[in-house]
Formats: C-alpha cells, structure tokens, sequence
C-alpha cells in the first residue's frame, strides 16, 4: 500500500549542483605515503596533549580531586594525637591518593574520542591499532606525572613537614615511576572497555582496583621503606620494584596484545 | 532439530555421582586414617600472639579442613585456567559458544572461590586466631574473588553480545595472569606488619597424601559435572530464546 | 605483448586498477542465533553510486560498517577496490571514506587541527596544501582557526565530509549523513556530492526512500539481513521501487 506518485526515472540522476562554488569541483587528486608506527604514535600522543592543553579538563579535574583527597586524609587522621607521625603510613597514604586520582583521570581520558565517535575515525586510517593503545597510555603516563609533581610537595607539606624524612626518600621516585606506567597501561586498557559500558566511571573502578592490587602492593612497600629508610631497607626496595616491574612488563604486554580485539569490538 | 548430547554430557551424571563418592570417602580417610598435624609452626616455643590472642602448636583438629580447603582452591584455579583458555578461543574464532563456555566456567569457578574463602577463614580463626589477615594466599583469593565478581558485572554492564564476549574474553584472561602474579608478590615483597606464620613442612605423609589427593580428584569430577550440566542448561535456554524469537517474527 | 586499448567510454576516470568498487561474495554476519546479514552477493562497478536500503534492524549499518573495516563479517568474502577486506585491510582503508552523521571530530581543536591530524595520520604528502584546499571545496577557510565545538550542524557536516575526502579515497560510505541536517544545509551537502560523483563510488546507507532512489546509480534493498534488491536504478521506477520496499517490510 503506497500512495507515492510514480516518478519514472530512466536514468541515474544526479542531483543539481548549484548551491557551491567551482572551486569544490576541481579537487585535485592527492598521493599519501603511509606513515612510519612511530610517527603515528607521535600524532596521536601530539593531538592529545594539544587538546589537554586547550582544555586542561583532565589536569583541573584531577589535581581539584587530589587535593580533596588529601583533605580528607587530613581529616582521617586529625583525631591522633599531636605528635603522630604519619611517616610509616606515608607511603600507603600516597598511593591511595594515585590511585583515586588516576581513576578519575582515567575515565575522562576516552570520552572526548566518543563524544564525536572521533576514535572511529581514527579506527579508519590504516595503521597498527595498538599504537592507539600506547599512545593514550603514554598521555595518560604524562597526564598523571604532572598531577603527582603538583600534589605530593603538597602532601609533604601538609603530612610530613614534621617527620624526618630517611636520607634515601629521593627513591621514592623508582616505584611512582614504575607504579604510573603500570596504572596507566592497565587503566587504558580497561577504560576502553568501559567507555562502552553501561555505568561506566564504577565499572573501571571494580575492574580496575583488583586487577592493579598486585602494583600497589609492590609499590607501597617500595615507597614506605624508601620513605623510612633502616639498614635493610634494600632488602624490601630491591624486590618490590623488580616485581612492580615484572606486573608492569607483564601486563603492558597482555594489553598490548589483547588492544586490537578490544578496540575492534 | 533434536541433537545428540555429546560423549560429556553423557558422562556428567557418572561425573557427580563419582565425585560425590571420592569426596565422601576423601571427608572419612581424613577423620580415620590421616593423623593430627602440629599446627602453625610458631618460632619462640611454639607460642605466639597473633591478633591478641595466643596461638600455640598444638596438635589442632581444625587442620582437617586442609583436606576440603586445598582441593577446592586447586579446583578454583582450574575452572579460572578454563575461563582464559576459552576467552583465547573465542578471540581466535569468534564463535559465540566459546563465549558461553567461558562463563560458564567463571561460574563454576566462582562457587568454588566462596567455598576456599569459607573454608579458609574457618581454618584460619582456628588455627591462627584470627578472621582476616593479609597473608599472601589469602588476600590473593580475595582478590581473585573481586575479579571474578567484576567479571560477571561487567558482562551485565554490555548489551551487544558480540561486544560483551569479547570484553569478558580480554578480561578473563588478564584476570587469570594478574592471579599468579598478586600471589608471588604479596609473598616475595617482605613486610614486617605481621608475622610470617608459613608452614614449612610440607611434606605429607602417605596416609594425608591419599584423603587429599582423592578430594581433590572428587572435586574436579564435581566441578566438571557441574560445568556440562550447566553449559547445556544455557545451550537449550539460548536455543529456546532463539526460537521464540523466530515466532514473534 | 597485448595491446591495450584504452577505450573509457564511462564518465569515469577512476584512478583503481580494480574494475568494480565491491566484489562481496555470501557475505554472511552472524553472532550466536542471530543474523544480521544473511548471505550476500552482489558486485558494484567502479563509478557508481550504491544506495542500501531496508528498514531499521535490516543490516544496513552493519554491511556498511564491514565495508569499512569497523566490523568483521563472520564468513563469505568482500573487496573493495580490488583488496579483500580480511587480508589487506590497510589497503583497503587506504581507499575509502566514512562520513556517518556522527562527525569523528575532535570538538577541542580547530576546523584546521582537525584536518590535519586525519592528513598526517593518512601519511598525505603535502598536508598543509592539503588541507587549504579542502577548507576551500567546504567554504570553511574563514573559519579555519575556529574550534570544531563552535560550528553549527550543518558546517560540521562539511568538516566531516573534508576529513574524509582528506586522503583521496576512491570509495565513500555514507551512513545516514542527512540525520539532523535542516533542508539548506541537505541541499549543500547534496551538491558537494555531485561534484565528487565524477571521481570516485560511493555508497550510501538511507532512511530516505526518495532521496536514496535519486542519487544513486544501483540500489540495494535489505530486508533481515537478506538481500531482497539489487539492480541499477536505471531498470527501475520510483513507484515499483517503493513498493517493492513496502511489500518486503510491510510484508
């Protein structure tokens, strides 16, 4: 049943083009050279710190979000007494606050790529999709580095003024170090998958938490013991950060692996 | 459209009733034949003060739920190695019933995770005093135990169901590598927080050999048996879901 | 030594050593007991315009989104351009477009940051050149500085269109690019397309019965992932078309 009028049609037509100008007619034909992996990594890590420089979204939303954190901390440790020293709880207190700070970050970090289905078009240029993958790790590596730079002078400002600090702390740096790679590797990953989920942000953290535990483990330990120093201390620093790398080597690998499948669904 | 169950399906039942029998006789061997086992090994004098209370190496009754504790978690791990090993199948071949496989085998894998974490803060209260602490074995189960649940959410959380399957499958398998990895480094990180209360004589006689190994033999035919019952359950649900959706059509 | 007579009689002067646009061969797209596309054949000639239609939950997005790369066909074969879609996929996506009406913009760089990145991830050898030139074809030079989030619909229609002629292809795919577009800014769209029918295929995904009859050259009707349709439009009439439609999806 359909009340159209019968148009006939004998040939293909082709719509009348008046509305543009000559110039569009004439698009002249263009050679492309398939870029090298590297310098696609480079583009795509290049047109992520270019839109975060723009918008500093993820630096604001995460650096506000630290400092509340360690407001909170502040306020759960106020009922001790005035000479508590919060040194031997230092190093669990930071990685918390890295931890919940990074989730934030982490699930900002691919919602521009959908809000335009932007990512798709990437999907469509010929290049190694993995490199997808680290690119947005390393922004994220990136992203994290500098909310840590700015937050933890804070924290010692705020926590540990007061406490004296063991000659080696300067080693703290090895396992935030290596504890960012392996958080950022791990969390692009998962954020990839949940950016496509419903509930997104409590999803990344249920799959997110456990699955880096192992990490903060190694690196709470490293952490505390660079922070508090003591003759055997190396013998803690040692295989901590061995095994936070080992996850770290491990797990970026996996990932790696698995990114293409993930990306592809 | 009748199809055939297959040679496993056809072995289930023979599966649980085996089971059933090996466990049975596995929970008697270790009441009559196995002997009592000092309990922890405890450094000064076989006494120590484990969250305010004194834990000695007595001989202890409650090392018997070793021998349902251990199979269990053994069995676990298998149905875990199971989930990623269908998850790479079905990222290979994309065929949705590796998919369903692999759920299935979470599933399995969850019920017998709650049994090893029952059963191992019961064994825990008694023989080290307390409910919770964070030793290498234990939290690496809780956390396995997280990720399985988070396994199962996330599926939820995905309404395409190629999309979800690939998800789950990714998922599944960094799941099952992160597992070995928490427990080696919540063991070989030292802590000084609290006391390493390992057992170091590992060596089981004859006589705890046999209740062992047999329960831990019962429990795979369990876990198997519960795996194929359940795996045609949701062949014949995805079957009928699909043919009531031809009729509405 | 054969002698080859170049004899285009067609007006088109396709650049593809491939005679036909798509070779898809009992393209089938199942997962689990549901089918999307219900083994599919047909071939597209170089030049053409394919309009796909069918009504919501036909297959149509999911054809084109193989075509594309984006999605993996569970068995049978397609080429595009002469380059199996399953072993070369870099080529093929070397050769095609995707303009949907989602615009795969970043909406915090410039109309002109935009481009670029898509030319320079495309490895085009002179991008900056480039992309000038296409900001001329879409009348977007005035705004080139300007961030993609500023634009109205209908000139981020145009941007979406100059990112994906970005890299030359051969082969544009068109997912439903009149969603949300009001009738001027349709009408420019429109005429952006015929000046590009001349120099490579194109095939489009379309709600719009009338619309997807006028433009195109051959036209495909999918009804549950079967093939119901596919003929030159030249051997048919709007009204049988139209009918045949509503009998398949009506039916």
């Amino acid at each position: 049943m359909t009340a159209t009028e019968p148009t006939p049609r004998a040939t293909p037509s082709v719509p009348t083009a008046t509305a543009t100008s000559a110039a569009a007619a004439t698009l002249t034909p263009t050679a492309t050279r398939r870029p090298s992996t590297f310098r696609q990594y480079r583009i795509l890590l290049g047109k992520d710190l270019r839109r975060e420089f723009r918008t500093r979204e993820m630096l604001t939303s995460m650096g506000i979000y630290a400092v509340l954190v360690l407001i909170v901390f502040g306020t759960a440790l106020m009922q001790a007494s005035a000479g508590f020293d919060v040194l031997p709880v230092a190093g669990g207190l930071i990685w918390a606050l890295i931890v919940f700070t990074s989730l934030l970050g982490l699930n900002r970090s691919f919602s521009h790529e959908k809000e335009e289905a932007a990512l798709e078009g990437i999907m469509l240029v010929p290049l190694d999709r993995s490199v997808i993958f680290l690119a947005k790790a390393s922004a994220n590596v990136l992203f994290l580095l500098v909310v840590e730079i700015i937050t933890l002078p804070l924290f010692y400002f705020l926590f540990l003024s007061g406490s004296a600090l063991a000659a080696t702390f300067g080693l703290a740096i090895v396992p935030l170090l290596v504890g960012t790679i392996g958080i950022a590797g791990v969390g692009t990953l998962l954020a990839t998958i949940t950016v496509n989920t419903r509930g997104q942000d409590v999803l990344l953290a249920v799959l997110f938490v456990p699955l880096v535990f192992p990490l903060l483990y190694a690196c709470v330990a490293a952490t505390s013991v660079a922070l508090l120093g003591g003759e055997d201390m190396m013998a803690t620093f040692g295989p901590a950060v061995a095994l936070a790398a080992a996850y770290d080597v491990i797990m970026i690998l996996v990932s790696w692996l698995l990114y293409d499948f993930i990306i592809s669904a | 459209m009748t199809e055939k169950p297959n040679i496993f399906d056809r072995l289930a039942p023979a599966l649980l009733v085996l089971g059933a029998l090996l466990t049975t006789a596995a929970f008697i061997l270790n009441f009559t034949s196995a002997p009592l086992v000092q309990g922890a090994l405890l450094p000064d004098n076989g006494l120590a003060v484990i969250g305010g209370q004194v834990v000695t190496n007595k001989l202890l009754l409650s090392q018997k739920i070793f021998y349902f504790h251990m199979p269990v978690a053994v069995t676990s791990f298998v149905a875990l190695l199971f989930t990623a090993v269908f998850g790479v199948l079905f990222l290979v071949k994309r065929n949705s019933h590796y998919d369903l496989m692999a759920k299935v085998a979470t599933e399995v894998a969850l019920v017998f995770i709650l049994m090893t974490m029952v059963s191992g803060e019961m064994w825990e209260r008694f023989e080290w005093g307390v409910w919770w602490t964070w030793e290498p074995r234990l939290t690496t189960y809780f956390i396995l135990m997280l990720l399985v649940i988070g396994y199962f959410i996330l599926r939820n959380a995905i309404d395409d169901a190629e999309r979800r399957a690939t998800y789950a499958a990714a998922f599944g398998i960094i799941a099952f590598i992160d597992a070995p990895i928490s427990l080696m480094i919540t063991r070989l990180v030292p802590s000084g927080a609290h006391p390493v209360i390992f057992r170091t004589d590992s060596g089981l006689s004859t006589p705890m050999l046999i209740p062992l190994l047999l329960a831990m033999f019962g429990f795979f035919c369990l876990a198997f048996a519960l795996y194929r019952f359940r795996l045609r359950q949701q062949t014949l649900k995805a079957r009928l879901d699909a043919l009531k959706t031809n009729l509405e059509d | 030594m054969t002698e080859v007579v170049e004899k285009t009689s067609a007006p088109v002067a396709a650049a593809a050593a491939a005679d036909s646009a798509l070779e898809v061969r009992a393209l089938s797209k199942a997962f689990g007991t549901r089918k999307a596309l219900d083994s599919l054949s047909f071939e597209l000639p170089t030049g053409a315009f394919l309009a796909i239609c069918g009504a919501n939950g036909a297959g149509k997005t999911t054809l084109l989104r193989i075509l594309a790369t984006l999605a993996r066909p569970s068995s049978g074969s397609v080429s595009v351009l002469g380059c199996d879609i399953k072993e070369q996929p870099d080529e093929v996506r070397a050769r095609i477009g995707f303009i949907s009406h989602r615009s795969m913009l970043y909406p915090d760089l410039t109309a002109e940051e935009n481009l670029l990145l898509a030319a320079r991830l495309y490895g085009v050898v002179e991008p900056q050149t480039r992309v000038s030139e296409l900001l001329a074809a879409v009348e977007l030079t005035a705004r080139r500085y300007d961030l993609a989030r500023s634009f109205s619909r209908g000139m981020t229609q145009r941007l979406a269109i100059a990112r994906a002629l970005i890299h030359d292809p051969q082969l544009v795919l068109l997912d439903e690019p009149y969603t949300g577009l009001d009738p001027h800014a349709s009408e420019i769209f429109d005429a952006l397309l015929a000046t590009q029918r001349a120099s490579r295929s194109f095939v489009l995904v379309s709600h719009d019965l009338r619309k997807g009859f006028e433009l195109a050259s051959h036209l495909l009707l999918l009804n549950r992932g079967k093939l119901e349709l596919f003929a030159p439009s030249a051997e048919l009439d709007f009204a049988s078309f139209s009918q045949l439609y509503y009998q398949t999806v009506g039916g």
